[in-house]
């Protein structure tokens, strides 16, 4: 390499970080230099006042394994366990409302598919709590639904819809269902359908030529919106918060409750540190599939 | 292009009604509750609008909001307008290896990543840190400005990165070649190239901020109540209320109509590059 083309490359370094630099300092200042602390919390003793002491310990990993005052206890693994039932429940739906959708938005002329895919969307812009409250008075036991279920014999009379694990799957399906439709949509709208014809002149047709030649088609799509719907729905907070109650607790609402009611900084910090383990390793699960199938990720960074 | 039979397309449309009916009900619900008659406004009525009008705390976290949105937002379209420039035309050929390539991508999606509880709760520990050492930045409207600039910033960055990669390269080799220097050709050749994608993503950056509840709940102070904030307290509250559902409705008509000002100002784009709007 020629030292031309060295001081060239070393200029523009220089000037990436001259233009870039700023906002990435903002993040790293703002959010990853916080979330260290936060995981270095995790190893600290809880105070009386919830405030992480010295010395360093292990005992708030101890409390997240369910072993307190009172003995072993089973209620965080049940409150994970919900979290990614619910959080799989959820996606699973999306998917199955997300599919007829957008085959139906390109199944239109091209002028009318970016009106039908914002009408999809424009849902999803509108505050979180306003959309879940919205859902607080479909579901209530005074709504015509409950009187429904209950006429139905679905739940005992007198008892809504919500709070518990139903309204949950509700919320979080409805939260999340345009973050499947925009990555599908991406994948179905460039689909190459003489794929298709090809499929139909062998003489395929119904469900084996849609899980022949087009499914596998969407499939990189599909990949992204489960990244894009499991991960923030395991993790919500909202929902689960106005929905869910008691029964239904999410790890969100007990990590944040470790910050709010009943401060206990090292215990919220090591639920935490589960709750991102998680994430991680869903993260990097679904990528390295997306990268096995060959998804093109067009203009990502 | 597309040939599907004209059976299945009709199967299409029968399944997709409801779901499109789904998206809408708990919106409509908001909107008609809102004329819902209440304890001293007997039959249907828009009494709860007048309510809303003439309180003072309404008011004050409507201000609030708009005062949140709109400098977050100034501030997030700046630092993201100059990432998504900065990866785009400097990051080297080759990907740049780990300090000019992986890194700044990694730092950039992470806001974008991260559970918005964690983002808050790792926010909510560093603000009261700050504080509680150095007496600066105090729970309130600029802590939440801070944690709103720093989850903005990414997706305008990405939004001018998507714009500025369908670009022709050599139009900046041009620039150079007539001897406008680096400020110059930002100024007069990229900033009105990416006007679309910085009108787009400063509206982006506002429906972030209003869509917010998680974070900034964190991050506020007690004298930082912005409206999503008034409604779960108000929901915790009471529960529902036609004031609410007033307030709800409102809401949800703005953010439909900065959506269709979105759709309207990036249309002109999306025909020529078929960009895809972005989920906020």
């Amino acid at each position: 390499m020629s030292t031309m083309t060295q001081r060239e490359g070393r200029s523009r370094a220089w000037r990436l970080w001259l233009t870039s630099g700023p906002g990435l300092f903002w993040i790293i200042l703002f959010l990853l230099f916080p979330s260290g602390i936060m995981l270095g919390i995790a190893f600290f003793t809880n105070s009386d006042f919830g405030s992480p002491v010295l010395p360093l310990s292990l005992s708030s990993f101890s409390q997240v394994a369910g072993f307190g005052i009172l003995g072993w206890s089973g209620a965080n693994f049940t409150v994970l366990a919900r979290s990614l039932l619910q959080a799989g429940i959820a996606t699973t739906m999306t998917i199955l409302l997300a599919y007829p959708l957008v085959f139906f938005i390109v199944s239109r002329p091209a002028n009318m598919r970016p009106v039908l895919l914002l009408f999809a969307i424009v849902p999803s812009w509108t505050n979180q709590v306003v959309r879940t409250y919205a859902w607080m008075q479909l579901l209530n036991p005074f709504a015509p639904v409950s009187h429904l279920a209950q006429w139905l014999g679905f739940i005992p009379p007198h008892l809504g819809l919500m709070p518990g694990n139903f309204a949950v799957f509700i919320g979080l399906t409805y939260n999340y269902l345009p973050y499947m439709v925009v990555p599908l949509y991406a994948a179905v709208e460039k689909l190459d359908w003489t794929l298709v014809e090809a499929g139909r002149d062998l003489y395929a047709s119904g469900p084996k030529l849609f899980f022949n030649a087009v499914f596998p088609q969407t499939v990189p799509g599909l990949l992204s919106g489960i990244i894009l719907v499991g991960i923030p729905a395991f993790g919500d907070y909202v929902v689960p918060q106005l929905l869910g109650g008691d029964k239904a607790m999410m790890l969100g609402s007990l990590i944040a409750s470790q910050f709010t009611f009943s401060p206990d900084w090292p215990y919220g910090a090591a639920l935490t540190i589960i709750m991102l383990v998680f994430t991680c390793v869903g993260l990097i699960v679904f990528r390295r599939l997306t990268q096995r199938l060959g998804g093109g990720e067009g203009a990502m960074l | 292009m597309s040939n599907i039979p004209r059976g299945i397309r009709r199967g299409l449309f029968g399944l997709s009604l409801p779901v499109y009916a789904l998206l809408y009900l708990p919106l409509s619900v908001i909107a008609i509750f809102s004329f819902a008659p209440s304890l001293h406004h007997p039959g249907i009525n828009a009494a709860a609008y007048g309510a809303l009008f003439n309180d003072p705390l309404v008011l004050a976290a409507l201000r609030r909001s708009i005062t949140l949105a709109f400098g977050s937002a100034i501030l997030g379209t700046a630092l993201g307008t100059l990432m998504g420039f900065g990866l785009n035309r400097f990051r080297p050929a080759t990907g740049g290896g780990f300090w000019a390539g992986t890194l700044p991508s990694l730092i950039i999606y992470m806001p974008i990543i991260m559970p918005s509880l964690v983002f808050g709760i790792s926010e909510l520990i560093f603000f009261n840190l700050v504080h509680e050492y150095t007496g600066l930045l105090s729970a309130g409207l600029l802590t939440m400005g801070i944690a709103h600039v720093t989850f903005q910033s990414p997706y305008v960055a990405l939004v001018v990165y998507a714009r500025l990669t369908g670009l022709d390269p050599n139009l900046f080799e041009a620039s150079q070649d007539l001897y406008a220097n680096p400020l110059k050709s930002f100024l007069y050749l990229t900033i009105p190239v990416v006007r679309p994608a910085l009108i787009g993503g400063f509206l982006l950056a506002i429906t972030l901020s209003i869509d917010d509840f998680t974070i900034s709940f964190f991050t506020a102070g007690p004298g930082s109540v912005t409206l999503p904030i008034y409604i779960y307290s108000a929901i915790a509250r009471k529960g529902s209320s036609p004031e609410i559902n007033a307030l709800g409705s409102l809401m949800i008509a703005t953010v439909i109509g900065v959506a269709l000002l979105y759709y309207f100002v990036t249309r002109h784009q999306q025909q020529r590059s078929r960009q895809i709007p972005a989920v906020a």
